[in-house]
């Protein structure tokens, strides 16, 4: 998993950061914020689709962390810690939102028959050539096909490949077992291989 | 047990290994267009690290402000908290004393109105000491006392000090 710190600098000085915040000092928080605001801003942001939304979800997840900080033991790392957070609070905040608009969201219902591993059965769309393509429109593919994907769906596939983090650190942060974030991911990729290949397939 | 599911992750993602590795692959029905897919899996990859992975968060100072202020106001609102939550207990408490005291009352003044009402010496039977005298010159301290108990309508008559009773007594 990336930091925005070294590894060295990350692991001191953040486990000396978060005994801090253990003890009340906002400082301390302040920089922890400030070396993961970004990181988290934006996986939110890619979950949410919406900056304003994304915004006030990374503010609600950091409040979250400081109120919660006593109870970090040091198991995990930080990140992986505060990435739980971060989920549970954007998930919740996803699945509110689908039951007030009546569910219509999310379409997981990938078919077995759709999904051969061993060939390659998705109907070729027309390829438009990729250098055509304006770079805010390939954003909103990637954004409109990764709206289709449950939140969970979408957690695992951004945390997998956006954060490059393991399977176990994406388990951990999900609080599910390692077997049921590689069928996720499994069928996450499915439902993106169908939407974007004709995207992918210029790269 | 990994289910097919795990085993193509695994295998897409290269954390298959050894006999395992060799044996999905042996159960692959066509190996090119797994490959093939694999390769899809990697180009989708990088799309997508490419054209999310580079999230930008304006305005940081100003988020880490805000979050500063949010921060103090829930630092401070913690002492309110515990005030309000000692005021809910002292109007909690308030009602439970309140009300074992009216349920003290209740049961002294219940035990009062039902001992007046019903005395634990009173008998079942209602007595009345009716005093005849069958006669005097006979049987001098004769008396004639009637019981009636009260649920099962019964009447008894009850004589002491009768020496000899009355031809006309004598049951018809």
């Amino acid at each position: 998993m990336q930091t925005e710190a070294t590894p060295a600098q990350a692991d001191v000085s953040e486990l000396d950061l978060v005994k801090r915040c253990q003890a009340g000092d906002t400082e301390a928080f302040d920089e922890l914020v400030t070396r993961y605001r970004t990181r988290v801003f934006s996986m939110i942001y890619n979950m949410v689709r919406n900056e304003q939304d994304a915004w006030d979800l990374a503010q609600d997840s950091f409040v979250k962390a400081w109120k919660s900080i006593k109870r970090f033991q040091g198991r995990s790392s930080f990140y992986t810690w505060i990435y739980r957070i971060v989920m549970n609070v954007t998930i919740d905040w996803l699945r509110k939102k689908q039951v007030k608009g009546a569910g219509a969201e999310f379409d997981d219902a990938v078919e077995l028959k759709e999904i051969d591993p061993a060939s390659r059965t998705a109907p070729k769309p027309d390829a438009l050539p990729f250098e055509i393509i304006e770079r805010s429109e390939i954003r909103a593919r990637i954004e409109k096909a990764i709206a289709q994907l449950s939140p969970e769906h979408r957690a695992v596939i951004l945390m997998k490949e956006i954060e490059q983090m393991q399977y176990h650190e994406i388990a951990e942060t999900l609080g599910c077992s390692i077997g049921t974030v590689m069928s996720r991911l499994f069928y996450a990729r499915k439902k993106l291989q169908n939407l974007l290949r004709d995207v992918y397939e210029n790269i | 047990m990994k289910t097919f599911e795990e085993k193509w992750t695994a295998w897409l993602d290269g954390q298959l290994s050894g006999k395992e590795l060799a044996e999905f692959e042996a159960s692959l029905p066509d190996k090119a267009a797994a490959e093939a897919e694999k390769r899809d899996v990697k180009k989708l990859g990088v799309l997508l690290k490419r054209e999310l992975g580079a999230g930008v968060l304006c305005n940081e100072d100003f988020f880490s402000h805000q979050l500063r202020e949010r921060v103090a106001r829930e630092s401070i609102e913690p002492p309110r908290k515990q005030a309000a939550e000692v005021s809910t207990w002292w109007t909690i408490r308030r009602l439970f004393l309140t009300g074992t005291v009216s349920l003290a009352f209740f049961l002294v003044f219940a035990v009062f109105v039902m001992r007046e009402k019903n005395p634990a010496e009173q008998s079942q039977y209602l007595t009345q000491i009716l005093n005849a005298r069958v006669d005097p010159a006979i049987s001098p301290n004769a008396t004639i006392s009637m019981f009636e108990a009260k649920e099962d309508r019964v009447t008894v008559l009850w004589t002491e000090g009768l020496q000899s009773l009355p031809a006309d007594y004598a049951a018809k």
